[in-house]
């Protein structure tokens, strides 16, 4: 028992580093944190940052409990949870780092290769079962769609299903990695994804939100001004009475490198 | 048919599974080693993740894990000794040892998942560390703490009685004998399970995802209530997730390979030091 | 000095005495956590703290369960005349819906105007339902708020939906979790058993010196291998693999999970069935054998009925430790919530429904308390079966 007490109290003794940030959030937006923390460090030795995922909801959710410096998320800070920041006093600051277009993606295989988005809201709603409904083989659909935390799931749910629930029971997968890998297998399955993990072992789908008159590729979104239709913001929230200690590094990552760094993830620059 | 033809055919099927079993150990084994060995370099154990975990290497992973073996073991070591000396040699034969005896067993069979979610609850929340390698190495301290229980107990019960006896006899008291006498002969078998129970905390995942892991801090830990990156936490974020799950794929078949080449190692450790030290006692 | 040394030894025993009652303790904190946690479940509105389904006073409808409401917002339900009102066509409205039609602007300063607004448009459609933050509810007699309700033992226990991010009413039905579960683990226990049974049978009564100097430490790299590179191996390696041999169209389904966990749970099965057939006595396979019984025999009738209780404790251990996996399941059976049917379908397990979900719930919130409630139920389940395997393995065989 003395030794655990000695752990304690060694712990509080041990100066907290005051140039350490962390960063936690939206999975998403992780490979982009992940590379400009790995970036911003080899240039700023003295510095720490930590990058933790778990989805938009725990990032933002760690900020109101303050264990996060900034809250790293793929949509924008929910209505309440604004509310309760301000009920605590803090001002939340909201900065866009980069924009990410979803993609709807199939195995490479499958011959259709435009929907339309009352099509998709078909689809992951459970009302339309197989391609051959949409004009394609006889095959089973299958969708994938990501865990409920993150905000892809979110963001999905807002754009292409018009705020209604997914069907019961539909596969989901803890992480985008996985659903790209599931998607390269089998042969009747969709999912979305972030433009950025799209590569060649699926297809990306050409998408119509007019009901079908325009169909546009995600793969050929190079700015922000884009028509493809499901497009969105990346965040990063903090505490104003904080700033100071982010600044640094906020500023690095909003840079002309910075931004860089965000085109060669696949993801969209802010300007 | 013939009873001996009967045998004949039972006896090469329960052959054939005992090799199946074998094989089964290999086919893991060496998917694991064939695909992981041309990843592991000296680079690879020392330098960090980058690339968005398509590069570099997994050193801050390693040592986290090595953080999070030191530190349960000092929370859970001194005190399953404890409680192992308390049920073998004070609690007697009654209902009091029987029950605690259960409570250990109905411990070790809680899956590690329920431990992530006690120590989420006790550590991180209502005890205030956050997401740290404190509360993280006291939620797998508790997780490996029947397993150093029974293994302590078992060493400490194979001593025979005669030598307490002598010990008494001599005039020493209860005690003394425990730690001039029991202890010293228990040793060799409370370091065997002692090294499979850090073994065992190298690997699991379930407890750490909510009480210590992250999923990138190429930094070292300064502090106890730093967080860390863990090799098991790391492997499954690595096959999971990634910008390019092909590309992060090495990374993932290497830092499998120094998992269970950790729980080889200690494997290995256990049972020479087995060897070593009783040869030793029995030498004293 | 004498009773200095005597006081040291008094005290000394009363700290091994405590530390003695650490697992019982331990055991005590994990329940009263996770309770404490998990509990307040059943006192959370089945719609989100902080905001209200309205209604046009005109509407007679007077009570929805929340499974109606999540189905009115998905038009699944799209006549009042499904649930108790009159024949007319439904209009779900969401909060959302308002920032869509309007400029922000248009609500003024920290939203002064938006309860005006919301009155509009309720008092303008009599088929309206509409989910909006209780904050900006009007408070105007033409609008009427469902009165609140909250989850109920039934719905979690037999609910079929688990969808805990589902708006405006989430769904934490745990039916197809707990079936999903057993599932997996049963099935994955019917494969390893009599694998594991022919192995200890080979261990203990056949197998030279030499074999079992090589069985052993293989069964024991197998026990030790972390349960994420079993994961790893399974997502890279089983998945297409079972995807290939029934011609399925995905791969995650709960046979992989079951497989999976097969050879995982072998070691336990093994290990405690074959020392359960050591136990049995010599003079036992002696008279067998004397009277002119083949070893085989002796196996089949003497042994094994000897080791009953034995072999009965590896099963129920078996589904013990296959029920609490965690990753080696998250990773390999697609984890959709549905009912079972088929063994070739894609199931969620309890264990990786805490481990995906839990980081993303904030605390405090209905989702966090359910995923508490979730582990006290993994927690009694596991407990449950401890117990019975402690029970079967005292049993005395009986002759």
């Amino acid at each position: 028992m003395n030794k655990i007490l000695g752990i304690i109290i060694l712990g509080f003794l041990l100066p907290q580093l005051s140039l350490s940030q962390k960063i936690k959030g939206s999975d998403t937006v992780l490979p982009l944190s992940q590379k400009e923390a790995e970036v911003y460090m080899q240039k700023h030795p003295e510095a720490t940052v930590t990058v933790t995922g778990g989805g938009s909801g725990v990032g933002i959710a760690a900020l109101l409990e303050g264990t996060t410096d900034i809250a790293q998320s793929s949509r924008r800070i929910k209505f309440d949870e604004k509310n309760k920041l301000k009920n605590m006093d803090k001002e939340v600051v909201e900065v866009i780092v980069g924009y990410d277009a979803l993609a709807v993606i199939t195995h490479p295989s499958n011959p259709i290769k435009k929907l339309t988005r009352e099509q998709l809201e078909g689809i992951f709603r459970g009302k339309i079962k197989n391609w051959k409904e949409l004009g394609g083989e006889d095959l089973r659909i299958i969708p994938y769609s990501r865990e409920t935390s993150s905000g892809t799931y979110e963001f999905f749910k807002e754009s292409a299903l018009r705020y209604k629930n997914y069907m019961n029971g539909i596969m989901s997968m803890p992480a985008t990695g996985s659903v790209i890998q599931s998607i390269s297998q089998t042969r009747g399955a969709i999912g979305y994804v972030g433009l950025a993990y799209v590569n060649p072992s699926v297809q990306a789908m050409e998408l119509s939100f007019d009901g079908g008159k325009n169909y546009s590729n995600p793969l050929n979104t190079e700015t922000s001004d884009v028509i493809y239709p499901i497009v969105r913001p990346l965040y990063f929230y903090y505490i104003q009475k904080e700033e100071a200690g982010i600044k640094p590094f906020l500023d690095y990552v909003l840079s002309d490198e910075g931004q860089q760094l965000v085109a060669d993830l696949g993801f969209i620059k802010v300007k | 048919m013939n009873k001996k033809v009967t045998q004949k055919i039972a006896f090469t099927i329960f052959k054939l599974l005992g090799v199946l079993i074998v094989g089964i150990l290999l086919w893991i084994l060496g998917f694991i080693i064939f695909n992981g060995i041309g990843v592991i370099n000296w680079e690879f154990l020392s330098t960090g993740p980058k690339d968005g975990m398509t590069g570099g290497g997994i050193f801050p992973a390693i040592v986290g894990t090595l953080c999070l073996m030191l530190g349960s073991i000092v929370f859970a070591f001194p005190l399953g000794i404890m409680s192992a000396i308390y049920t073998s040699e004070y609690a007697g034969s009654g209902w009091i040892v029987r029950f605690i005896r259960v409570m250990t067993n109905n411990l070790a069979g809680i899956p590690s998942i329920v431990f992530g979610l006690f120590g989420m609850a006790l550590f991180v929340n209502t005890m205030g560390f956050g997401d740290s390698i404190i509360a993280g190495s006291m939620t797998l301290g508790l997780l490996v703490l029947p397993i150093i229980i029974r293994t302590t107990e078992e060493a400490i019960q194979a001593i025979p009685d005669s030598f307490r006896q002598a010990s008494l006899a001599l005039g020493a008291s209860k005690l003394q004998t425990i730690r001039k006498v029991v202890l010293p002969m228990a040793f060799p078998n409370i370091i065997t399970g002692l090294i499979l129970s850090i073994g065992r905390v190298s690997g699991e995942t379930a407890p750490i995802l909510f009480t210590v892991a992250a999923y990138f801090l190429p930094k070292l830990p300064t502090s106890v209530f730093d967080q860390v990156m863990a090799l098991p936490y790391h492997l499954y974020v690595v096959a999971t997730s990634g910008t390019d799950v092909e590309k992060s794929r090495p990374i993932a078949y290497g830092t499998a390979l120094v998992l269970i080449a950790i729980v080889l190692i200690m494997n290995l450790l256990a049972n020479v030091l087995r060897r070593y030290l009783s040869n030793k006692v029995k030498k004293d | 000095m004498r009773k200095i040394r005597k006081i040291i030894e008094k005290i000394v025993e009363g700290i091994l005495t405590l530390s003695g009652m650490a697992t019982t303790l331990i055991i005590l904190l994990i329940i009263v956590f996770l309770f404490k946690e998990g509990f307040g479940f059943f006192k959370s509105p089945v719609v989100e703290k902080g905001y209200e389904v309205c209604l046009n006073s005109s509407n007679t409808v007077d009570k929805l369960s929340s499974y109606q409401i999540k189905q009115i917002f998905d038009e699944d339900i799209t006549n009042w005349k499904e649930v108790g009102g009159a024949d007319a066509p439904i209009t779900p409205y969401r909060f959302e819906y308002l920032f869509e039609q309007y400029d922000e602007a248009d609500f003024g300063e920290e939203y002064k105007l938006l309860p005006a607004k919301i009155a509009e448009i309720i008092k303008a459609d009599p088929n309206i339902i509409a989910f909006m933050p209780t904050k900006y509810v009007p408070q105007d007699l033409s609008i009427r708020t469902l009165p609140r309700e909250n989850f109920g033992f039934v719905d979690f226990f037999f609910g079929k939906e688990w969808m805990p991010t589902a708006t405006p009413t989430a769904q934490f039905g745990i039916l197809p979790l707990i079936l999903g579960t057993l599932l997996v683990s049963i099935t994955a226990i019917l494969i390893a058993l009599p694998l594991g049974l022919g192995v200890a049978i080979y261990l203990s009564e056949l197998a030279s010196k030499r074999v079992r100097k090589i069985l052993k430490p293989v069964i024991e790299l197998l026990a030790g291998i972390p349960s994420v590179v079993y994961g790893f191996f399974g997502l890279v390696v089983l998945v297409p693999l079972v995807q290939d041999w029934f011609n399925l169209p995905v791969g995650e389904t709960a046979f992989t999970g079951s497989l999976l966990l097969a050879i995982m749970a072998l070691p336990t099965i093994i290990t405690v069935a074959e020392d359960s057939m050591r136990n049995t006595p010599r003079a036992m396979r002696e008279a067998s054998l004397a009277l002119g019984a083949t070893q085989w025999q002796t196996i089949y009738k003497v042994i094994i009925p000897y080791a009953k209780s034995g072999i009965s404790a590896a099963v129920v251990l078996g589904i013990g430790r296959a029920i609490g996996e965690t990753m080696a399941v998250l990773m390999v059976t697609g984890n959709a919530a549905v009912m079972p049917t088929t063994l070739f379908e894609p199931i969620r397990s309890i264990p990786a429904t805490i481990a995906a979900e839990l980081g993303e719930a904030p605390s405090g919130g209905a989702h966090y308390e359910a995923l508490f409630l979730l582990g006290c139920i993994l927690f009694f389940l596991t407990l449950i079966i401890s117990i019975s395997a402690e029970v079967i393995s005292k049993r005395h065989p009986q002759n």
